[in-house]
Formats: C-alpha cells, structure tokens, sequence
C-alpha cells in the first residue's frame, strides 16, 4: 500500500517527527460513496498532534470536502459511503473495512472532540434558533451546559468573532460573511481539541480573514489542532506546519510550506495565492474608455431600508409611519452610479454593508425605497423582473440559489428559448457552457458538481443570455486558479463586446486586476475607492 | 420568531410576563370546557373573549381569516347536515322528499357551530400569540426530547422557510427571464417551474443539516439546558394546574351528566 502519512507537528517543531500522540488521524485506503463507481479517495493518510496547524490544499473536486466531513464525523463510514481504513480520535483506533462488523461513529459524541466548519456555512445551523445567541449555545444546550456558563460561552465566542453586537439578530438575516462567522462560532465554542474549516476564507472580507487569522493563532496557542481544508493559499496558511495536497482524491504531497512552495510541480496549478492575485490572473491591460453616451445601468438618489421584520411571532406588521422610515436601518442610502457599456467597475466593502442588496436593485428584485434605477436610459420601476432581465444579467452569491434544473445544459437554456428561440439558444447555451470549461459537464446534475463548477455554470448561465448589464455578486469565491482565470476572461471578453459589468467583491486584488474603477460602499453610502 | 425588533410592542410586553406553558394550559383548558359544557352562551362567551383579545394583542386579521378557512366549509357542512337531515326536527319549514329544513336542526347546528368557532378560535388565537421560541425553550426545559423539540419547533418554522426557498428560486428564474405578473394564472405556471426544484432543494438541504444537527448532539440522550429564559413564577404554575383540573372536572361533569340523563 503505497500510503503516505502526513503528520501536522506542533508550529516551528520543524520536523514531521513522533512529539507525542495525534489527537486525530486517519488512514483511508479508499472511501467509496454509495452511489458512486470510482474512490473518492484514496491512499491519503493524515495525523494531527494537539496545538499543529495543517493546511490541506487542492483544487475544487479534488476531495477536500470528503475528506473534511470524514475527519469531522459528518460523513460517517456506512452511512453515505465505505471506507477501507482506520480512523482515529484521542487514541481511539475504529478499522473499517466496509463489512457489516465495522464500528459505529457516535457523531454527537465526535462533534464534541473535533468541530467542522462546512464550506456551505449556512448548512451548519439549526435553522430553529430564533437569535444568534441561541444559535451558538445550540450544541452546548444539548450537552446539558448551565445557563450561566453558556452565556459566558456564547459571550466569549461572539467577541472572538465580531458577532457581539448581532447576538439579538434573526440568523436568517446574517449576510453571507456573517454567517460563515457564525459556522465558525458554533464549531468553536465547546472549545473541541480539533477544528477543521472547510474554505472559510470565501466570503470573508479582510477584516473578516484578519480575525480569523487571529481566532486560529489562539486557538494553536491552546492546544487546538487546527486543520483547514483550501484551494486558495491565503497568508495565513503560510504559518501552518504542514501542508497537504490533494490531488482527485488522493494525497500527491505533503511537509512544510518553504518547502512545498520550492518544490516546482508539487502544488496543483489551480490551487492559487490570494495575496499575490495578478499570479493567477493573466495580465491584459485593460482600456479606460471614457464614458459617453447613455450609461446601460443608472441609479440615481437610490435609498433602501428593508420593511419591518416580517410577521415575527405571526403579528400584525403595523403601517409604516411617516418619520418612521428614518428611523429604520437604511440599507442603502443616497447612492448614485452609472456603467457605461464596455466599462467593468467593481463595488467592494466590508461584510454587511449592503453589496448584495445594492446589486438586487439592478433588475427590480428590489425596488429603491426612494430614488430610481434605468437601464439604457429607461426607469425600470413597474417594469417586471423577468423583463428587465433581458438587459440585465444577474449571478448571484450564492450558486444554489440560482441552479435548479436537472442538468447542466438545460440549467443553461432556461428561459432562453423565449429569448432568441430554440435554434439559437441550443448554440449559446453550448457556448457559455464552452466558455466555462463546462462543456464535458453538460449532462451533469448541477447539484453534484464541486462548488467551483456550480459558480462557473451559474455564470454560464447569465452569459448565454447577452445581457448588456453583467452583474456579479462576489463571483470569486469558491473559485479555485483555473475556474478564476476563466471567470476573468468571461468578463473581460464581455466587457469588450460593449457590456457594462459590475462586480460585487470583498477580492480586492481581484477587483484592482479586473475593474476599470473600483467603488466602495460602507454602512450604505458609496464612496470612491 | 419574536424577538427582532418588530416583536417590541405592547403585545410582546403582555406575552413576556406568562410562560408559553400558562397559555397553553389556558388555551387547552377552555377549548376542553367549552366543549364539555356545549352550552352556547358559554360557546358565544368564549368566542366573544377571544375576539376581545386578538383584538388587544394585534392578531385579529389572521386569526379572522385563518379561523374564516376552518369555520366556513365546516360551518357550511354542519348546516346541511343538521339543517337539512335532523331527526329530532319537528318544526318543518321546508322540504324537499326526505330533505326537511327544521327548526330544531338549524338550532342544533347553529349551537355546533358556535362550539366549534370558540375551539378554533380559541387554539388559533394561541397559535399565532405564542413565541414558538419560548415553548420550545419552556418544553426541553421539562425533559421533552430534543428531537420532539426540533420537530415541533420545525414544523412551525418549516413554512417560512419554505417559503423563503420558493422565493429565492423564483429570483433566481425571474432574473432569467420569467415574467410573473399579478393574475393568478401566471402564478400558478411559475408555481409549477418553482415545484420540483424546491422539492429537490428542500430534500438535499435537509440531507447536509442531519449531519450538522447529529454532530451538534441532537440526539443525545443525556439532559438537555435551554439559553432562553422563559419567565415563570410559583403563580403561574399553581394556574396552570388549577386550569387543567378545571378542564378535568368540565369532562367529568359532562360523563356524569351524560350518565344520569340517559
């Protein structure tokens, strides 16, 4: 068996040696899902001794995830998969070998010694917590924690992760940077001797992956294992002692990052450094056209304060006063911007600062409070969505929102027919998915492809469609170096057939390499970046 | 979910002060009476009482309407059967062959319906006033299981979440293209496109949150502690026991009533 064990040792222990016993191992010789032919892993062999920091890198669909939810108790051997091998937890050996007489995994039982943050943040709640604060001490209630310790807990873990002042709040309100800070919270705050973090830098803005850098350096500090699973290579990984690649399912490499990072061909092309962008992204000038004529996409003046709460506890929702409006959380407030065709501009800014609402606004999905958005010149108000959407070309945050076809290629063609009939949208649709390095994909279920496909499919299937306003809701997360370099030239081939394009990114180094201008927007207001 | 800030208000003030437990007892203690009794000035009492206080605490328009959807086809199904098919009916005030419309059956329905209107309104007023947080909170706390909690908890909550789902994937199809206008036909077409993936979606979505949920020790067997306090005090407790024993009696009266009289 040609495995190879890759042990993350304590930080500057320098070497990969015996310093005492891993607090969590593994050693799959294969693991086979139910319903798939081919291992989804294989010969990948991992240990994790207490207070060690492991980065295991790979492209998407190289088997992270699998790998993660394993390690985690999440995907536990029998249930959605067999496993040949052995798993082990605090000196606690299971062999598995895909027969009837193979250990059970008691997942309350592992969550308690190692917590998992999914890559999907939102997967990891209750969904029946009405509070954040609820929503953290959920695991400790059910381990039959004191009220007093668990507010201390809770108290602790929010300040740990900037949540201090959303503990009131309604999870289902959280933005997309929120929540995975929330995921984070939840799987930390039993304090578990391992932590294991699917992607947990999508999403994050830089404060964000600040204090995430912080959260795991305490952590280490403690005595806490901590294992991330990333196809990107953020500063922070540089820190970790051991580095493990993945490559389709199995382990292709493994030691400390100086000498990974020498190491030529050791690291997957596709497995990207954010800190240095302008690698992964091929540099073509871009033009600055200077803007002229009819901009495709205006606000003017536009303002927006969500309507009250709706029907918490099922009550009346009161008419909205006059003066009450001020009163409300203004989401956007005052903004005026307008694309020119052919211009790329990138919106940036912190978690929460209201991108994804700004962007909503673009085809009436929502409207302005008060104040306009038209597009080629034309107020879009009363106009309705589906309309609008002939122009206007939305990818949204999050990919599983937007698929909801059986395949691929018809996900592409929805609603295209209609728009250019049949003939034509046979060819688009092939050539989006083409454009996105999908075209093998085509008859794939969209829910089964790894997250960085399902981003690329979602933009296919904004692509097909031509719009003259291209509008991208933090398009690089999840997108692995080859998915961002086609994702690039997606944007700037648009863009040079006269499409006005605007991203929303908290990547600021993708959105410097991308965009013509960059805007940011903080607590509502636009300002120049 | 009653704590965001549109839970403040005078109504919330008023729910704080009782355990959901003490509405419960409330609102199970006088449908259970009323119906013992079936006595239709106590029906028309209670029916009354309700309205005063879905009144005060803000509810009337869904507890009318939903209660409007309960009442209506089962008020109208009582008033033809006992309206048109009533035994005991001697005061015939029209007849077709063996249907007679009689005094005595419209009365009998009339008292059936008020009974029925003052149960459902009674249980929809509690329904829709009760903070589904707090009676969780307050059910763990008295041993229920954890999964009984969650299921309970979830079936309240599961048609928001539903149907925030169902809105999420019509954005999703409106910002490609779908045009749903206001008439009911075009809804009912983009329902149809919404269906199968909001099936599909619901099913995967509750596949990756088992895991989170086991992981997190909702099946654990061992005592469970609840994060939200739930306002109880000595007062309550000894209602809450008066209201079932009151209940109790109302059904034991009603057997030896019914014993003695035939």
């Amino acid at each position: 068996m040609a495995e190879r064990t890759v042990r993350g040792g304590p930080l500057n222990a320098g070497n990969t040696g015996d310093a005492g016993d891993p607090v969590l191992a593994a050693g799959i010789r294969s693991f086979t899902f139910h319903e798939g032919q081919a291992p989804a892993l294989r010969d990948v062999a991992v240990s994790f001794l207490p207070g060690s920091f492991t980065a295991i890198l790979g492209a998407s669909g190289s088997g992270k995830s699998t790998l993660g939810r394993l390690l985690a108790g999440w995907l536990p051997p029998g249930g959605h998969g067999t496993l040949a091998g052995f798993l082990e937890l605090s000196g606690t050996r299971l062999e598995f070998d895909g027969g009837p007489g193979d250990p059970r995994i008691d997942p309350a039982e592992w969550g308690r010694q190692v917590g998992f943050v999914p890559q999907d943040p939102a997967t990891a709640l209750s969904t029946v917590r009405a509070t954040v604060a609820e929503e953290l001490a959920f695991g400790l209630e059910n381990a039959g924690v004191q009220r007093a310790d668990m507010m201390v807990a809770v108290d602790r873990t929010a300040r740990l992760l900037g949540l201090h002042d959303k503990l009131g709040q309604d999870p289902a309100r959280l933005s997309g940077g929120q929540l995975r800070r929330l995921a984070i919270g939840c799987a930390i705050i039993a304090a578990p001797p391992v932590l294991v973090m699917d992607e947990p830098f999508a999403s994050l803005d830089a404060a964000g992956i600040k204090e995430l850098a912080g959260l795991v350096r305490d952590l280490l500090k403690r005595g806490t294992a901590v294992v991330i699973l990333s196809q990107t290579i953020d500063a922070l990984l540089r820190e970790a002692g051991t580095w493990v690649v993945l490559s389709e399912g199995t382990a292709t490499g493994g030691g400390p990052p100086a000498a990974m990072q020498s190491g030529a061909g050791v690291l997957p092309p596709a497995v990207r450094s954010v800190d240095r962008p302008e690698a992964a992204v091929p540099a073509v000038p871009l033009q600055s056209k200077p803007p002229a004529g009819t901009p495709a996409l205006e606000l003017r003046g536009v303002s927006f304060a969500y309507p009250e709460a709706p029907a918490p506890g099922k009550r009346k929702r009161r008419a909205v006063r006059a003066g009450e409006l001020s009163r409300r959380a203004m989401v956007l407030q005052d903004i005026n911007l307008a694309i020119h065709p052919g211009e790329i501009v990138a919106v940036t800014g912190p978690n929460g600062a209201g991108k994804s609402t700004l962007l909503r606004h673009f085809n009436g999905l929502l409207r302005p409070t008060s104040g306009s958005v038209a597009v080629h010149g034309a107020d879009i108000a009363g106009v309705p969505v589906g309309r609008t959407a002939a122009s206007v070309g939305l990818l949204f945050q999050q990919p599983r929102d937007q698929l909801f076809e059986r395949t691929a290629v018809r996900e592409v063609r929805f609603g295209l027919d209609r728009l250019v009939g049949p003939e034509t949208a046979g060819d688009r649709a092939a050539a989006a998915l083409q454009a996105v390095g999908l075209a093998a994909a085509a008859e794939e279920h969209p829910a089964e492809l790894p997250a960085s496909a399902q981003r690329l499919l979602a933009l296919a299937t904004v692509l097909a469609r031509r719009p003259a306003v291209l509008a991208l809701d933090e398009p690089t997360v999840a997108l692995d170096g080859d998915g961002l370099a086609l994702l690039d030239a997606a944007v700037r081939s648009a863009a040079a057939e006269g499409t006005a394009v605007v991203l929303v990114t908290h990547d600021l180094g993708y959105a410097r390499s991308a965009a013509h201008r960059i805007v940011s927007l903080d607590a509502g207001r636009l300002v120049p970046a | 979910m009653t704590t965001s800030p549109a839970g403040s208000g005078p109504a919330q003030a008023t729910r704080q002060r009782f355990s959901p437990l003490t509405w419960l007892a409330a609102a199970g203690s006088t449908a259970v009476s009323t119906t013992a009794a079936a006595s239709w000035p106590l029906s028309a009492a209670v029916v009354a009482a309700s309205l005063g206080v879905t009144l005060a605490t803000g509810t009337v328009r869904r507890v009318l309407t939903s209660g409007a959807a309960v009442l209506v086809p089962l008020g109208l199904s009582l008033l033809v059967l006992h309206g048109l098919f009533f035994p005991e009916g001697r005061t015939v005030l029209a007849a077709w062959g063996p249907a007679r419309i009689t005094a005595e059956g419209l009365g009998f329905a009339g008292q059936r319906i008020l009974l029925l209107a003052a149960v459902v309104m009674v249980l929809l007023l509690f329904s829709f006033s009760v903070s589904v947080p707090d009676l969780v909170a307050a059910l763990s706390a008295r041993g229920v299981q954890g999964r009984f909690a969650f299921v309970l908890a979830s079936t309240l909550t599961l048609l928001p979440a539903i149907a925030e789902r169902a809105r999420r994937i019509r954005e999703a199809q409106e910002s490609r293209g779908l045009v749903v206008s206001r008439g009911l036909l075009s809804r009912v077409a983009a329902f149809r496109l919404q269906a199968v993936p909001l099936v599909l979606s619901l099913i995967e979505d509750a596949g990756t949150r088992a895991a989170a949920l086991e992981a997190r020790g909702l099946s654990s067997p061992g005592p469970r502690t609840s994060y939200r306090e739930v306002p109880d005090s000595a007062t309550q407790r000894t209602a809450r026991a008066v209201l079932v024993l009151a209940a109790l009696a109302a059904v034991v009266l009603r057997v030896v009533q019914a014993g003695t009289g035939g």
